[in-house]
This record gives structure tokens, C-alpha cells and sequence, in this order.
């Protein structure tokens, strides 16, 4: 048996020459996702259908729910062109609505196919009596229902209900590529998934500090990736040793001014990956005055040595928003495991709140952490996680 | 491996396993059965309570120690056994029918020291959620429980005091003798009956000779993993009858019921014995390598012993545990970098927040400034350790601890 998605795209619509490109991206990413399992995608103008065997309809849902560029999915029934079977849809699709609590309803019929032998609205009243007969719990309102019954008859008919949300934003692959500074923390997954959302592949970088910090930290990051692999569709992840960097930093800076410095330090790391892979920004978790170090002084310093750009997708989200959606994108639970991503003999007691610019880049260039930094670089340990290691973390068939 | 991490566990000492192994199999029987192959079961389960008890003797200098024996599934075990039969206790003196009244607005009472292992004390803190009273007494800055501290704790409604015989983190003994007589003394002044006397024994069997030959200990427990027997076995001893919560097929006097784990006891037993035999030799040895480490210790710049104040030599610690800290380098990292090194110590400390309440209870217990606690590991030996793995780890610490101190 064969599964049908009705699938309606969002933000792409409103793109005029360049619809077709971004239409192409979605589609190719879905085919992606989906894999090698026979899955077929038909265009209409404002929306797709994604067929696929019924053993894949799981996978089918996973890939839609997080798919960025479409706006949302349902799961529709295709049945013979017969009123009894379009009948028998609609009361599925009634049935599914009840069951989560639905109380009012309205049918609403597309024919495109004219020998169909009744009208749409016809069709609608009738499978409108049929539902109230056999739900006398659900009534009918046509203007503000809380779920709609819809009908298209055309090659063949098609019966859905209820939209599930989609991720919105851009299909992955219609913006430049990202690098993300990923650590074991709560707001870089977070901000890697909003870039994710307007359409950024992205890769990510993670400085290791062994034996300061553990390899379960490490594991940890590695999963974060992963996750973060389920919105932009694969991803990189780029270990960087940083221990010897660290301990320059310790010997050579400043207590006040030591993150800082080591903040700093992973911007020109980062940058220089940026370089190696062809991105063209980078991606940072910070958030405007969350930690000491997120002061737009601080920030302004730290990003000093890079050439690309710095994009900060949370520097006006507020904490409580940022866990909600590390919930929602499931990176807060590995995040809140307990192994630091930096240890805290790295933090100052009193890390400097308003530092010159002037003077601290100064003094970040007469560190010369530029040689030891290149080695971390070159020494760096690659992972890649394709789309089939994120359907196993998330135990999808 | 160089395994200098013995308090958590030891190698298992394999002769001795394959001995009891085969007694296992040739006497597989339970030994509650009545036919013939159960009661051969049953002796060597005797044979082996017995000796056990004789080893107990003579670990604490006497010809006979009296009391009873009972095989429990872990030291843990053996120290849960006695603390929740106080449920039953009070709940006998709610009724009116126990031999000590209480008011109902009075709580029963324990006391335990604040540098218990977890075994006794996330126990207390179930009891105190089930209505008891807890009074933790805090040891002095050498990690040492100050036995006036425990009389001045006691109260007319205090049922047990527990301490441990000797610190799993720091090797400190207590000093078991005076604690129960300050105990009994405080009780004679307040006109009540001597609470019961619980005392951990896991890192002092087979380790420092035992004091429960004074008739102030009431209960011991034992874990046979601490002195190269197998895991899943340890043994409770008392000296008073024990009304367990847990129940069941009444197996040990009904201490602990469940079929006995023979090959476990028989190991445990044959461990037990070898080590009472050898105590004051094996004892001359870790003081030997305890004065090795602690000498090498306050050689490198700036580590210390913990606490600082200990020396080689003195009979108010356990020569086979040490612990060690090493200012402005996190515990947890160095633990990493010797483990690398393949020098296995343990770490109670820990670099994160999520862990520095949990992990420094014992030595925040102590007052320990937080630079030491938050950089402190531990060293543990056992007889077969030797000079050259002492040697080692100080070599290697050194190195490591000059390389990443920050």
C-alpha cells in the first residue's frame, strides 16, 4: 500500500525567478532524506504530493517535520474515484480529528476531474451528512472550523484532514555554507538549527581540550552534530586539539583577559576552517549579555580576527526561548549531559565585562597564538553524519 | 595497567577464585535442602561462616570474637541491613510493644559522621524522609571524627550511631574504640540504653587491625571485592539480634534472605583468611610505600597530601589510601591524563558544576580549602603493589602536573 503526503511549501511562493531553484533544492533534499526507498514526488502549482510505500511512512514523517522550506504536511488518503470510498476517507480523517480533540468541521471538495458524477459541492455536503451521521459528537461550521475534510478528485481522489507544522524557512542548500562553533553547551545546537532553517549547509568546528576536557565531552559534541544533521540534511563536524593553544593562553594572558583571548583564538581557528571548506560565515550561539563574555565589547573583540562573518541567530533570543527550542529540536537533553566543554580552571574569577578593543586586540596579536593555532587547525579530526546516521540516532526506519 | 586504585576495587586473587569455584560446583546444592548433597552444601557454608569469623578474630587481636555472621550480596548491603531495621524498631515503639518507648511527637534519632560512604549515608537521608532524625557530625580538618563530637550528639530518642573504621577517600581511621565509649557514656548520663554501634568495615578489613572485640560495636559490615575476593559478596556482622525490613526465605538466621552464593562466601572466606594471616606483614609493606609516595608527594612543587598535615607512619591513617591534591590542576583532568599514561587512581572531585557538590562530600566535610578538594585524587594499593609502580605514578605526575597546571 502506498502513503501520500500532501505537502504545502512555505516562504518559497513568494520567490519569483527564482522559485524554480529553490523548488528544485526542496525536492532534491527530499529525495535525500528519503533515501533509497523508492519514494515519488509530484509538483502542482502550490504544492507537492510525496508518495511512498507504507512501510516508509514513518521515515515519510520524520523527513517532513524537519525539512526546512516547506510549511507544513498531511497525511492524505488516495482512493478510487468512488463516492462510497471518498466517503469512507473522509471518516478516517473525522475519526483521526475526534480522537485529538476536535469538535467542529467543514468539508471542502476540488474537483479538477468533471466526469466525476458529483459536484464539489455536492460531494462536500454529502460527505459533511456522512461524517455527522456516524460522529454525532462533531457539528459543522463552515467558517471557523477547527479542522477541515478535504477532497480533490482528480486522476484519483485524494482525502486529507489535519496540516502538521513543518519547519518553514529555506530548503537547505539556497544559502552559503555555514561553520558553526559547536559546543557541548545549550545555544550553539540551537543557533546551527536556525541557520539550518534559512537554508544553510552547515559544518562545525569543536575545540578539544583533552585530557581538560573528557572524551565523553567530546561524544557528547559528536551527538549535538548529529542532531543538528536532521535540519540541514548531513553535516561535518571538524575536532580541533586545542589544549596547547589553551595552555599558551593561560601561560602568556592575562587572568582578567583569558577567555578572551581563548574566545579569540577560536575565531581565527574557526576562520581558517572557514577558509580550508569554503564557507562563507560563521555560526555562534552567543546571545547578547547571557555570560560575561557576550557583551557587544567582548564580541566585538573576539570576532576581530575573523574575515568572515560572525552570524549570531540568538544575540536577541532570550534563554528561556533558546532551551524551548533545544527541547523542541531534541539537543537539549544531550546538552545538559554533565561533561564541560571547558574546563573552569579557563575561567577568570572576574573576566573583564567592558575591555578596549584597542588594547585587547593589541594584546591578542602580541600573544602570536597565529603558529600554534595553524597546527591545531592542520591536526583537526573530521567526522562526517549523513542523513542515514541521524534516521538511526532518532531510531527511524 | 599500573592499578593503583585498589580502594575501589582489586584484582581478584585467582587461585583462590578457581578453589572456590570447584567447591561451587561440587557443592551446587542449596544449602537449605534437606537431602544429602544440601547438607554437604550447608558445611561448607558453615565452614566458611566459621572461618570467616575466626579471620575476624584475628584481624582484631583476639582469640574469639563471639557474635554472629551473616553472607549479604555487598558491603552495601551489610550496612543497609542494620540501618533500615530500624524501621521495624520504631514502628514497634509507635504500637507501645517495643522495649523503648517514645512519644509520637519525639523522631527516632541517628547519628552518623559526615564522611560515610554513600552506603550508610544516602540510607540515613532515606530514613530522615521517613522520619527520622539525623544528626551528621562533621570530622575535624585531618578527616578525623573527634569521638566527644559523637557523645555530645546523642539525644534520649538516638537508635545508632554509624562510623566507618576507615575513610574510603582519605585512609583516616576512626577511632572506633573511643567513639563508642563516648557514645555509651553520653547515653549513661542521659539515663537511656546505649544506642547500636554500626561500623563500615570495607576499607579496614584485611587492610588495619579491626576493634570489635570491645562490646561497643554492635554491627561491622564487609565486602569481599576490597580484599581480592569477588564482587556481589559481603558479609554483616553483629553482635545483637538484627529484626531485618527485608525478608524472605529466612536463609542466614533470616539477616539476609536468598540463596547463598557459595562460590561468592567461599572466595570471600579464603580471602579473608589469607589476609588476617598476613595482616602485620602486609601492613610493614604499605607502610613502606606509603612513606615512598607521601615523601615523593611533597617533593613535586606544590602538591600536598590530603590532609596536608598527614606523614608517613601515622597509625591515625591507613598506609593504603592516599589521597593527594595538586593545586590549579582539576582532579578529574590529572585522573585523565595518568589514565592515558596507564596509571589507573580514582578522583572523587570534579571539574564540573554538575559534580562539585556531589563528588567533594567528604573532603568539604573536612573543611578542605576548595583548591584542594577540587584538585585532589586518590592512590590506593594493595600487596601487590610495588615500589616501581609508587615510582611511576610520581614520575609521571610530576611531569604531567608541570605540564598542565594552569
Amino acid at each position: 500500500m502506498e502513503t501520500l503526503f500532501l505537502i504545502k511549501p512555505g516562504e518559497i511562493l513568494l520567490k519569483k525567478e527564482n522559485q524554480k531553484e529553490f523548488t528544485r533544492r526542496l525536492i532534491q533534499q527530499l529525495h535525500k532524506r528519503m533515501g533509497d526507498v523508492g519514494c515519488k514526488i509530484e509538483e502542482f502549482p502550490g504544492r507537492f504530493f510525496l508518495s511512498v510505500d507504507e512501510r516508509y511512512a514513518e521515515r515519510a514523517e520524520f523527513v517532513l517535520s524537519r525539512c526546512p522550506g516547506l510549511n507544513g504536511y498531511s497525511k492524505a488518503y488516495v482512493c478510487p474515484k468512488t463516492v462510497e470510498s471518498i466517503l469512507e476517507a473522509a471518516g478516517l480523517v473525522a475519526a483521526k480529528a475526534l480522537a485529538a480533540g476536535k469538535k467542529v468541521f467543514k468539508v471542502e471538495t476540488r474537483r479538477s476531474d468533471k466526469s466525476f458524477p458529483l459536484g464539489s459541492y455536492a460531494m462536500s455536503a454529502k460527505a459533511g451528512e456522512a461524517i455527522l451521521d456516524t460522529f454525532p459528537a462533531l457539528s459543522v461550521d463552515v467558517h471557523e472550523p477547527d479542522f477541515v475534510v478535504n477532497i480533490e478528485i482528480r486522476e484519483r481522489a485524494y482525502v486529507y484532514g489535519h496540516t502538521e507544522p513543518g519547519p518553514r524557512g529555506l530548503p537547505s542548500g539556497t544559502s552559503g555554507k555555514g561553520l558553526l562553533l559547536l559546543s557541548g553547551g545549550i545555544d550553539s545546537p540551537v543557533a546551527g538549527y536556525m541557520m539550518a532553517k534559512r537554508g544553510a549547509p552547515l559544518e562545525c568546528v569543536y575545540f578539544h581540550a583533552y585530557p581538560y576536557t573528557s572524551v565523553e565531552a567530546q561524544r557528547k559534541v559528536e551527538h549535538l552534530a548529529l542532531r543538528i544533521a536532521a535540519w540541514c540534511g548531513s553535516i561535518r563536524l571538524w575536532v580541533v586539539p586545542f589544549t596547547d593553544v589553551q595552555i599558551q593562553i593561560k601561560k602568556l594572558a592575562n587572568e582578567d583577559a583569558t577567555t578572551i583571548m581563548l574566545r579569540s583564538a577560536m575565531m581565527e581557528a574557526a576562520d581558517s576552517i572557514a577558509f580550508k571548506i569554503g564557507a562563507d560565515a560563521l555560526i555562534t550561539g552567543e546571545s547578547l549579555g547571557q555570560v560575561a563574555s557576550q557583551t557587544m565589547e567582548n564580541m566585538a573583540i573576539t570576532e576581530a580576527p575573523a574575515n568572515h562573518p560572525v552570524f549570531r541567530p540568538l544575540i536577541g533570543i532570550d534563554k528561556e526561548d533558546t532551551v524551548n527550542m533545544a527541547k523542541k529540536i531534541g539537543t537539549f537533553d544531550i546538552s545538559i549531559l554533565p561533561y564541560e566543554d571547558c574546563c573552569v580552571l579557563f575561567s577568570p574569577k572576574h573576566p573583564l565585562l567592558k575591555p578596549s578593543f584597542k588594547d585587547l586586540t593589541a594584546v591578542y596579536r602580541e600573544l602570536g597564538l597565529s603558529p600554534l593555532i595553524e597546527e591545531s587547525v592542520r591536526k583537526a579530526e573530521r567526522f562526517v553524519y549523513k542523513y542515514r546516521d541521524v534516521l538511526e540516532d532518532f531510531g527511524v526506519s | 595497567m599500573n592499578y593503583l586504585d585498589w580502594a575501589a576495587t582489586t584484582p581478584p586473587d585467582s587461585a583462590i577464585a578457581l578453589q572456590a569455584l570447584h567447591a561451587s560446583f561440587d557443592h551446587f546444592a542449596n544449602p537449605s535442602s534437606q537431602h544429602r548433597a544440601g547438607k554437604a552444601a550447608r558445611d561448607t557454608l558453615e565452614g566458611s561462616r566459621a572461618s570467616f569469623l575466626d579471620s575476624l578474630a584475628l584481624a582484631s587481636g583476639v582469640k574469639s570474637l563471639g557474635g554472629d555472621l551473616a553472607f549479604t550480596a555487598s558491603g552495601t548491603e551489610a550496612d543497609q541491613i542494620p540501618l533500615l531495621s530500624l524501621l521495624k524498631l520504631a514502628k514497634k515503639n509507635e504500637s507501645g510493644t517495643g522495649a523503648i518507648r517514645t512519644s509520637a511527637t519525639e523522631k527516632p534519632h541517628l547519628v552518623i559522621s559526615a564522611i560515610e560512604h554513600a552506603a550508610i549515608d544516602a540510607q540515613a537521608e532515606t530514613l530522615s524522609r521517613l522520619g527520622f532524625a539525623v544528626t551528621f557530625v562533621k570530622p575535624d580538618a585531618d578527616g578525623i571524627v573527634r569521638p566527644s563530637k559523637i557523645g555530645e550528639a546523642l539525644r534520649s530518642t538516638t537508635r545508632l550511631v554509624a562510623v566507618m573504621a576507615v575513610n574510603n577517600e582519605t585512609g583516616a581511621i576512626q577511632d572506633i574504640d573511643a567513639i563508642g565509649r563516648s557514645a555509651a557514656s553520653a547515653a549513661s548520663s542521659l539515663g537511656v540504653r546505649t544506642p547500636l554501634f554500626h561500623v563500615d568495615c570495607v576499607q579496614a578489613l584485611g587492610k588495619v587491625p579491626l576493634r570489635l572485640s570491645g562490646g561497643l560495636v554492635t554491627s561491622a559490615a564487609f565486602s569481599a571485592h576490597k580484599i581480592q575476593g569477588p564482587k556481589g559478596v559481603g558479609a554483616l556482622w553483629h553482635s545483637k539480634a538484627i529484626d531485618p525490613l527485608a525478608v524472605g526465605g529466612g536463609q542466614e538466621s533470616g539477616i539476609r534472605s536468598g540463596t547463598e552464593n557459595l562460590f561468592g562466601i567461599h572466595a570471600f572466606a579464603l580471602c579473608a583468611a589469607k589476609a588476617a594471616a598476613s595482616l602485620d606483614e602486609r601492613l610493614l609493606r604499605a607502610r613502606a610505600l606509603e612513606r615512598l609516595l607521601l615523601d615523593g608527594i611533597h617533593a613535586i612543587p606544590g602538591a600536598c597530601a590530603v590532609p596536608p598535615s598527614r606523614v608517613a607512619d601515622d597509625p591515625r591513617w591507613s598506609p593504603w589510601i592516599v589521597s593527594a591534591a595538586f593545586p590549579g590542576l582539576g582532579g578529574e583532568v590529572l585522573a585523565r591524563a595518568l589514565s592515558d599514561a596507564d596509571i589507573a587512581v580514582s578522583t572523587g572531585s570534579a571539574c564540573s558544576q554538575a559534580h562539585k557538590t556531589k563528588g567533594r562530600r567528604v573532603l568539604d566535610a573536612m573543611g578542605l580549602p576548595e583548591e584542594l578538594s577540587f584538585s585532589s585524587i586518590r592512590l590506593s594499593f594493595g600487596p601487590d603493589t610495588a615500589d616501581a609502580d609508587v615510582e611511576a605514578f610520581l614520575s609521571t605526575a610530576a611531569d604531567l602536573y608541570r605540564r598542565l597546571k594552569t
